[in-house]
């Protein structure tokens, strides 16, 4: 770990759900520093614990065992679905998180226009959630975790129903935004490119039960971008370490 | 435009005409006579004369007055308990099953016990028009809130919202489809209350829908008496159409399909 302060701390927690005598173990001894203003890329298949352990991060659920310290910072959250207010309209939605994160009202509506502006959905701002893509739905719930006022960004696969040319522009706003408010950012994917695109580091979790298998650091100096060769290289790197853990899968 | 209006009045106008050629045919039978069952043209003769009568209008005023206390009441009273219920885990143990309970009691079954609280008064019809009406409105408000989707509450509370705010920015807004539910039902209630209380306690020298229908019986003017269910039948659709139009405005503009509630 380097010098710099640790933002959050995941010291052995362990979280499995369902009533006692019948559980099921979602993670298992986890444990993780992440310094502040890192930007942690965390990657594994499906089911192995990924948005438990944001939503742990968050507050919203209890570890089992094993404790989380933020240090008072506050968290904001992008979850895996958009979960738009239904009853509000793009900037109503937007206009809320704002709203409690203590914006005055003078100052929303030009906040608003920007943040439309960042995830590229100008002039939607009066639709309804329902009348939009999933994509476009997506967008908007970014934009609205973008709204507030946060220390620590966690994002469950925010980009996961994004072409591929909406995802690169994304990709540049949320590192911007990143580097301009010096956030402390989760960022949960699939996607192995996408983490050595985003990533200072690269948690690699197991599953059953979830675990952190591997923890890689990747330097590779910004901007970059999907295209780069250095991005390919090191997403091949990742892919041979979830390859090498599958193969020990096989065997044990 | 006209097409689309076109396409949504004729079944209920077909409804309508089917159930006027039904009850024609029944009078041309000859099953009863026609001063015990009048046919549709002498009804609506009778409607038509009474519609000219000061006294149906003041029977209609005083029937209005008292669904307009009666419902406004059992609004704020309903939504009260439902806030309350909802918002505490110690209210929802010893009152929830309560209020599920007054909704099975039949509301025409309360009126002897309130003769005898009241007298023959405005207050007793007003007390079992609440009674039948506020257990609906606040179910509406309890499962209103009961339903809202956990995620939407997560989300809400990652975004800041605690306490007053979660209720008032996401669980009141959440919860409104169910409560205009719960209103609409509750209108039913207040509207069948009121008509029972209206036979049942009749004060002098007032009168009313209720009132109308005890007077056509006594002197066997089965005309005017089925002319008045009639009014009776089309004040009661007419508000229960005004909840479902805001209903269904409220989850069309959420994505939600329109229901006939
Ligand atoms: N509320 C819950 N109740 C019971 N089991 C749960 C609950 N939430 C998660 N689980 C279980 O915990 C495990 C991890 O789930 P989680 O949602 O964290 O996976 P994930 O890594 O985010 O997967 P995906 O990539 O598909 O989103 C799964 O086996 C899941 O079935
Ligand atoms: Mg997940």
């Amino acid at each position: 770990m380097t010098s710099s302060e640790v933002a959050i701390r995941v010291d052995s927690v362990s979280k499995s759900f369902g009533r006692a005598g019948r559980e099921v173990a979602a993670l298992e001894k986890v444990s993780l520093d992440v310094a502040e203003g890192e930007l942690v890329c965390i990657l594994g298949q499906s089911g192995c614990g990924k948005s438990t352990l944001l939503n742990l991060v968050a507050g919203l659920e209890k570890p089992t065992s094993g404790s989380i310290d933020l240090g008072g910072r506050r968290v904001g959250m992008m979850f895996q679905d958009a979960n738009l207010f239904p009853w509000l309209t793009v900037r109503g939605n937007i206009d809320l998180a704002l709203r409690l994160s203590g914006v005055p009202r003078e100052a929303r509506a030009e906040r608003i226009d920007e943040l439309l502006d960042i995830v590229r959905l100008p002039g939607t701002g009066s639709r309804r959630p329902h009348e939009l893509s999933g994509g476009m739905r997506q967008r908007v719930a970014l934009a609205r975790s973008l709204a507030q006022d946060c220390q620590i960004l966690l994002m469950d696969e925010p980009f996961a129903s994004l072409d591929a040319i909406t995802r690169d522009a994304m990709h540049d706003q949320t590192e911007r935004i990143w580097a301009e408010r010096g956030l402390t950012i989760l960022f949960v994917t699939h996607n192995v490119r996408e983490s050595a695109r985003l990533g200072d580091r690269v948690i690699v979790m197991a599953p059953g039960p979830g675990r952190i298998s591997h923890d890689v650091r990747n330097s590779l100096p910004r901007p970059r971008r999907m295209e780069d060769v250095a991005v390919a290289t090191a997403a091949g790197a990742l892919h041979d370490a979830l390859q090498l853990r599958d193969d020990e899968a096989a065997r044990a | 435009m006209l097409r689309a209006l076109g396409r949504r009045t004729w079944p209920p106008v077909l409804a309508i005409l089917i159930a006027l050629v039904i009850w024609q045919v029944t009078v041309w039978s000859g099953w009863k006579p026609s001063y015990v069952l009048p046919g549709p043209a002498a009804v609506f003769e009778a409607l038509g004369e009474q519609l000219a009568t000061e006294k149906f209008w003041i029977a209609i005023a005083t029937t209005m007055s008292r669904a307009l206390v009666g419902f406004g009441i059992s609004l704020a009273l309903g939504t009260a308990i439902g806030l309350a219920v909802s918002s505490s885990r110690v209210l929802r143990a010893a009152v929830g099953s309560l209020i599920t309970g007054l909704q099975t009691m039949p509301s025409i079954a309360w009126f002897p016990f309130a003769i005898l609280l009241f007298g023959i008064t405005e207050q007793a019809i007003t007390f079992v028009v609440v009674l039948g009406a506020a257990p609906s409105i606040a179910n509406g408000v309890i499962s209103g809130t009961d339903d809202v989707p956990p995620q939407l509450v997560r989300t809400a509370q990652v975004l800041g919202a605690r306490g007053a705010s979660l209720y008032r920015h996401v669980m009141v807004p959440a919860a409104l489809p169910a409560y205009l539910a719960g209103l609409k039902q509750g209108w039913a209630f207040a509207w069948r209350s009121l008509m029972a209380g209206e036979l049942l306690v009749i004060i002098a020298a007032r009168p009313s829908l209720g009132v109308q229908l005890q007077f056509f019986r006594e002197f066997a003017d089965t005309a005017g008496l089925i002319s008045t269910m009639i009014v009776i039948l089309v004040v009661g659709v007419l508000v229960d159409r005004v909840f479902s139009v805001m209903a269904n405005r409220v989850r069309a503009n959420r994505g939600l399909g329109v229901v006939r509630l």
